[in-house]
């Protein structure tokens, strides 16, 4: 027996009416948990609840304790035991687990249950992963119901326990209210179509588009430049394979220019996207040549990957007197120029002065912390770590004291970060090659000031520090040259966070739909994350994620059809008069409208709705007089059954029963 | 002994908008009083006047609607919403239930703090207005039905079809 078996809830007897009374709960939980029952039994939507009676199984998540750590998971089954028609109620450890899985499908199997409910994590990680679960016990997937208690109840009121207990228990009983609503629904199915957009044409883009054409699918990449490679045609050699950026970019290229199922359009902008996966239309702007007008290109695809990448941070002006000093440079700006120097330079010479010790800080606009760094523009500082920054550093250090020994080369840190594969060997290089360290305390970055006229000789700019390597010596080094290791800062997409309705987090990049389950997806379907859109990475990691979009890409593509929730308007037409208020109601053009029928010998007049062009937004609903139009998985009615869930503590009234009069 | 008074919010949430908001408040271990429930919606102009007055007379004691806003996915929606909105909050204010246990704000995806102040600002407004008259609230759903119905012209199904019912 596993222990996740051992950790399952036992089938309480139904005779325990109030099992909380033998556990010697307190005076206050037992009282609430009779006035729930009371209500809960009493419930009016009960009897509106058409035909046989309801099998509800209910599974409940300790999510490995970030639930059942603050709400009392085992109270919360045995109390919605009691509403009637919940034939089970267990507590699972990990209910997205497989055995969690299995459990649900088998206990619909075993038990003949005709709805379930989850409550645990957000509908957005796991919604789909149950309603699969309980497609896979053979029933209708839209009889699940999800309850959210982690989110919405244990991280919400970690320190109101018994709250959240009384939460989740309520959530549960409305959950439990739509479901008698609930009827079975059936996806709408529209054409898949096989075709992808890539904008960006990086090296995430490249990537992306290259294993996406390599399975036979058709992709247009779209490039703002008028060459593929972006960032990396700005670099030299890239860690920690050390080959040309150059050599990889042209490596890329050939493929996609070799294989007919790419179409590469260069100087061209994405301005429009609308749809829906299977089915985005995008317009595309082509700036063409200097001579002649942009033209615009429309197309029809089924998946867009962002691969639209990063921009490097630019300090303010005057930090680290930058702009302010010629000899402060960014990792871009010194990269371009240390790889333009000659062959056979003896020297480095900058701004007519020959440099002979230069100054590499790490952490230049990441890390950033409140009160000690400024905000930029847009109010937001930038506090993660944009990873690659560390080993360019020690990469650009070792370059120059390979070259140039007899140039000093001193390295400001907080930390450093070499993590990747192949990385850490530059820092014991650099070490080696006698880079000289210095270390920082976050709060206390180093600053750098001109040079005061006694020590000019040594270098017009002074790096001061507290170094924390000297047990917090203060010292200040004149240097010829400071370069900031810059970082990365999310890339500017303009309207298409808008149009596509992209979710960013508080750093501004890109937003997965989860970290580690779903990397590379976004809460819109049919939308994928390559590369440093998303967050900082470097090469290899944005290589990694461009073949995870492409893969689930072309996983998407591999069915015919794309199937969306059936989320959309139904009309009854038993109740429907023709009146169409809900017509004059309707923003999408020809989504409803008032058609004509045959019923024996007469001619009636009813709303049709048209699932394909309905977005399920509802505003139909609220003005249909006889309450004749509903959205299909959100009705009025399991609204107002979740509502009597959620007021169930409160005793039962002579108005609630007056509720089933008008459905 | 005296049970304090601990009012009763109901928040409609917008499937794009304000429920991942609500999400990242919890993702951020940002706490707010338990008796706070968040109910997933496509658009919240899906609900008629009787909705939110029959949530009063159930003994919700404040409705927040926290919508999209300009980024509400759904055209049209928005303008619709706080149109209907508008009306209820008059119909409220005629019929003697305070306005202020009914607001209509934007809550963004990461919205942590919006959301935050929004509940600890209805929290407050119905500490100091007390429970909700549920008998008051009851009367205004029933008139509100009522004028719903009777701004058609026929009340009843066509005849064809009234077997069937």
């Amino acid at each position: 027996m596993s222990t996740n078996d051992k950790l399952n809830s036992q089938e309480h007897s139904q005779e325990d009416e109030f099992p909380c009374e033998e556990r010697g709960c307190d005076e206050e939980a037992r009282t609430w948990q009779k006035a729930a029952h009371a209500q809960l039994r009493g419930n009016p939507t009960e009897e509106a609840g058409a035909g046989a009676p309801l099998r509800i199984g209910i599974y409940i998540c300790r999510c490995g304790g970030n639930i059942s750590d603050v709400v009392d998971v085992e109270r919360v089954a045995e109390t919605v035991r009691l509403i009637p028609g919940v034939t089970t109620a267990k507590v699972h450890t990990f209910v997205c687990s497989d055995p969690g899985q299995h459990m649900i499908s088998n206990d619909i199997l075993q038990e003949n249950l005709d709805r379930v409910v989850v409550a645990s994590c957000t509908p957005f990680l796991h919604e789909q992963t149950f309603r699969g679960a309980v497609a896979r016990g053979g029933m209708n997937p839209y009889l699940y119901e999800h309850v959210n208690i982690r989110e919405q109840a244990s991280w919400a009121h970690k320190h109101d326990p018994e709250g959240a207990t009384a939460k989740a228990i309520r959530m549960i009983a409305g959950a439990v209210g739509k479901l008698r609503f609930a009827q079975p629904l059936e996806q709408i199915k529209l054409p898949n179509h096989r075709r992808a957009l890539v904008i960006g044409g990086g090296i995430a883009g490249m990537k992306a588009a290259a294993d996406l054409a390599a399975r036979g699918i058709k992709v247009m990449l779209v490039e703002t430049a008028q060459k593929l490679g972006g960032k990396l045609n700005q670099w030299g050699r890239v860690y920690p394979s050390e080959r040309p950026a150059a050599v990889l970019v042209a490596e890329l290229a050939e493929r996609i220019q070799q294989d007919p199922n790419v179409e590469v359009l260069l100087g061209a902008n994405v301005t429009e996207v609308s749809g829906f996966i299977g089915n985005f239309k995008v317009a595309i702007e082509l700036q063409g040549s200097s001579t002649s007008t942009p033209s615009r290109k429309d197309a029809t695809v089924g998946a867009i990957i962002m691969a639209t990448g990063f921009r490097p941070y630019v300090p303010r002006d005057g930090e680290f007197l930058y702009r302010a000093e010629p000899c402060v440079l960014t990792m871009p700006e010194f990269i371009r120029f240390f790889q333009g120097l000659s062959g056979g330079a003896k020297q480095i010479i900058f701004n007519n002065r020959s440099i002979r010790r230069i100054a590499f800080l790490h952490c230049v606009g990441s890390r950033q912390l409140d009160g000690v760094h400024e905000p930029g523009a847009d109010g937001r500082l930038n506090t993660y770590c944009s990873r690659t920054c560390c080993t360019t550093i020690l990469q650009q250090a070792l370059a120059v004291r390979e070259r140039f020994p007899g140039v000093e080369v001193l390295d400001f840190h907080q930390d450093i970060r070499t993590y990747g594969s192949g990385e850490e060997n530059y820092y014991i290089e650099a070490s080696k090659a006698g880079v000289l360290f210095f270390r920082y305390d976050g709060s206390e970055p180093p600053t750098v000031q001109p040079t005061s006229s006694s020590r000019i000789k040594e270098g017009a700019l002074t790096v001061a520090v507290k170094d924390v390597l000297t047990w917090g010596q203060e010292l200040e080094v004149p240097v010829d040259m400071v370069v900031l290791g810059t970082g990365m800062v999310a890339g500017q997409i303009g309207d298409l966070i808008d149009q596509i309705k992209l979710a960013t987090g508080e750093d501004g990049f890109l937003q997965e739909v989860h970290p580690k389950l779903r990397p590379v997806e976004v809460a819109v379907n049919g939308v994928l994350l390559a590369g440093t859109a998303q967050g900082p990475m470097n090469i290899a990691e944005t290589l990694a994620a461009a073949g995870a979009a492409a893969a689930k890409a072309a996983s998407m593509f591999a069915r015919e059809d794309v199937e969306l929730n059936p989320y959309v308007a139904q009309v009854d037409p038993t109740r429907c008069c023709g009146e169409a208020e809900c017509v004059t109601q309707c923003s999408y053009e020809g989504a409803l409208k008032i058609v004509e029928m045959q019923l024996d010998d007469e001619v009636i007049r009813r709303a049709e709705v048209n699932a394909g062009l309905c977005v399920g937004c509802g505003a139909c609903v609220a003005v249909c007089p006889h309450r004749a139009i509903d959205l299909n998985g959100w009705r009025l009615d399991q609204y107002e059954a979740m509502v009597d869930g959620i007021a169930a503590d409160l005793p039962s009234t002579a108005c609630a029963s007056e509720l089933v009069n008008i459905h | 002994m005296t049970v304090p008074f601990v009012p009763k919010i109901l928040v409609l949430a917008t499937e794009k908008c304000a429920y991942p908001g609500a999400d990242a408040v919890g993702k951020a271990h940002q706490e707010y009083p338990s008796n706070v429930y968040i109910l997933r919606v496509p658009s919240p102009v899906l609900f008629p006047e009787d909705f939110y007055l029959g949530c009063y007379s159930k003994g919700i004691d404040g409705v927040l609607i926290a919508a999209c806003g300009s980024d509400c996915p759904y055209h049209g929606a928005y303008d619709r919403l706080a149109g209907r909105i508008d009306q209820l909050t008059s119909r409220m204010s005629a019929g003697g239930l305070d306005i202020e246990r009914i607001r209509l704000t934007a809550i963004c995806t990461v919205c942590i703090k919006a959301f935050l102040k929004e509940i600890a600002q209805m929290s407050d407004n119905l500490q100091r207005l007390g429970p909700v008259n549920r008998t008051l609230a009851e009367q205004l759903r029933r008139t509100s039905i009522e004028r719903l119905q009777g701004s058609t012209r026929s009340l009843q199904p066509a005849p064809a079809l009234q077997g069937v019912l």
